[in-house]
């Protein structure tokens, strides 16, 4: 597949992943949690690779995370070191356990507060991808708080607000 | 695993007058002028001066040893500031995990050109700087700091444990000469070496497991087997101490190239919030850290029986007994180990509070050891271990080495 494709549907996904994030922060107690544990205006960025597609966001007092701007510095940064490989992650072939054991993207910043990082956007896999798809990339599928289907559904009004 | 990385550009110098060729190492790194790192109580033991003794005619650029045994980012900025007013141009450290550790942060903020450790935190993202020529001379059998890409240093204004992972962090020389461990006592000779088995059995384990990292930790198994109860017993014999020099040095590699999992995350965490010394947590944590993954670990678990009991206990075991065998046979080392030394075997014992857990507990799960643990680590999976630790309900479980049962199995 061509780097641009890949480029695209990585950029797609992180659109979702950011509206699903504040979805569940809504919706899902345990994401609740876990952002309201990041100390304010934490920010995080993930960067698919040279040139590739960037999700860039800060913890928000009320909305759970904002957007940041892309050219802002972020305190925690993990960077996938090919456009190839955070699609691997982004499309659900790998977890990030598995892309951190095949060294696939380092990080800059606190490794501590990156984990809680991690396990939101694990949870969120679980409401993303379908179950017999996150059975096969994490080690325990988290139980759903809601509906996937109504997820999805309020990410897409997410983007009308 | 479609893909694994494993990097381990240290130059070994192990055994026998290993330390009589500091110098010349030093030398063929273009060092002249060497910083020494060490401890106060490694100066008052007269291990100090071994290794200033061996520099030679070597001029030493500086001595310090005001290294605490929690050393934390201001030490490491402040040794980097004086590094670079003694005008040194090589650094040797002498000294179990903590001295280590220091240094490594030393060589990477003057390697970076860098004045304080913070803006250098993270994962695999330090490209190389400057040459800062580094030998590694590790006085304990257990941290394997020498081997690994990895220090965790404290920031004491956060009160938390920074991990720094990067290749730049590894030493060029380590030196394992037994004269360095000759006058470790007995308790933290067992308590370190457990640490080192927990490296190995953690390493060959855990989901960035790789064929070179196998090869390393199953060969520390099996030193570790063979010479941690008579090191314990014979603490004069430089054999025994090489070996566990050697395990401890084979099991560093091992992890810092395949990762450790559920017991050092809650041992981090025990240390930090409990005060918890490291190789005492490990010796506690690991039986129920085992029984915790022993779910998804069955065949690993099975075939490092063969490593620490020897291939007679292997063959007279089962295949499907191995794995409880190979929990149950870490339980029995543990026991005569406490009976010999006193080291605890339990979290009670070891002095921790159980109101302290819950928050022990979230920091484990915010440790990067559990990331690539075979099993998912969660907040209950965490409090279950704590809990069993705490007055060692674990042993029970499973099977005794004699391969009857004692009690009903139990999953943690
Ligand atoms: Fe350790």
């Amino acid at each position: 597949m061509k780097k641009e494709l890949l480029n695209h549907v990585n950029a797609l996904v992180l659109a979702v992943l950011y509206r699903s994030l504040r979805v569940l922060y809504r919706d899902d107690s345990r994401v609740r949690e876990e952002i309201d544990g990041w100390k304010n205006n934490l920010s995080f960025k993930l960067v698919c690779g040279p040139g590739g597609a960037v999700l860039a966001l800060r913890r928000s007092e009320h909305a759970g995370v904002r957007k940041l701007q892309r050219a802002q510095r972020a305190e925690i940064t993990m960077r996938f070191k090919s456009v190839e490989g955070a699609f691997q992650v982004l499309s659900g072939q790998k977890s990030i356990a598995d892309a951190y054991a095949e060294h696939l993207f380092t990080l800059e910043g606190d490794i501590y507060q990156t984990m809680s990082f991690v396990r939101v956007v694990e949870y969120a896999e679980a409401y993303l991808f379908p179950r017999i798809w996150s059975r096969r990339i994490l080690r325990e599928v988290p139980e759903k708080q809601t509906g996937s289907l109504r997820v999805y559904a309020e990410a897409l009004l997410e983007h009308a607000r | 695993m479609n893909y694994y990385e494993f990097i381990n550009p240290t130059k070994l110098c192990s055994g026998k007058g290993a330390l009589d060729n500091l110098a010349y190492e030093l030398e063929m790194l273009g060092a002249c002028r060497p910083m020494v790192l060490s401890d106060a109580m490694l100066e008052k033991l007269g291990t100090l001066r071994q290794v200033t003794e061996a520099l030679g005619e070597m001029q030493i650029g500086r001595v310090f040893t005001d290294i605490p045994r929690d050393s934390g980012v201001e030490v490491v900025n402040r040794i980097a500031r004086e590094y670079r007013d003694f005008d040194c141009d090589a650094l040797v450290a002498l000294g179990g995990g903590s001295v280590l550790d220091t240094a490594k942060g030393v060589r990477l903020l003057i390697a970076q050109g860098a004045d304080d450790l913070l803006e250098l935190q993270g994962c695999e993202c330090i490209p190389r700087g400057r040459e800062v020529p580094f030998v590694a001379i590790p006085t304990t059998a257990g941290t394997g700091s020498e081997a690994t890409a990895v220090a965790v240093i404290k920031n004491h204004a956060r009160n938390v444990k920074m991990e720094f992972i990067s290749q730049q962090l590894l030493p060029d020389v380590a030196i394992l000469d037994p004269r360095m461990t000759l006058t470790l006592p007995p308790r933290i000779t067992a308590s370190t070496g457990m640490d080192t088995l927990c490296h190995a059995i953690e390493a060959y384990s855990c989901m960035q497991k790789n064929p070179l990292s196998d090869a390393y930790a199953t060969a520390a198994v099996r030193l570790v087997g063979e010479n941690l109860m008579r090191v314990v017993r014979f603490g004069a014999s430089k054999e025994a101490r090489t070996a566990m020099a050697n395990a401890s040095f084979l099991a560093g590699a091992a992890f810092s190239n395949s990762m450790v999992g559920v017991v050092h995350a809650n041992g981090h965490a025990l240390g930090g919030v409990c005060h918890i010394a490291h190789g005492d947590a490990m010796n506690i944590l690991l039986p129920a850290g085992m029984i915790f993954n022993r779910r998804v670990c069955r065949d690993t678990y099975a075939e490092l029986l063969l490593y620490l009991a020897g291939p007679e206990v292997y063959h007279n075991t089962p295949a499907a007994k191995r794995a409880d065998r190979m929990i149950a046979e870490v339980v029995r080392l543990r026991g005569r180990l406490h009976r010999m030394t006193g080291l605890p075997v339990t979290l009670k014992e070891a002095g921790a509070d159980p109101a302290l857990f819950p928050e022990v507990a979230k920091t484990a799960l915010n440790d990067g050891a559990v990331i690539v643990n075979p099993r998912q680590v969660t907040y209950e999976a965490v409090m279950r271990i704590l809990e069993a630790c705490y007055e060692g309900k674990e042993p029970q479980q499973g099977q005794t080495p004699s391969g009857k049962k004692k009690a009903k199995k139990r999953s943690i």
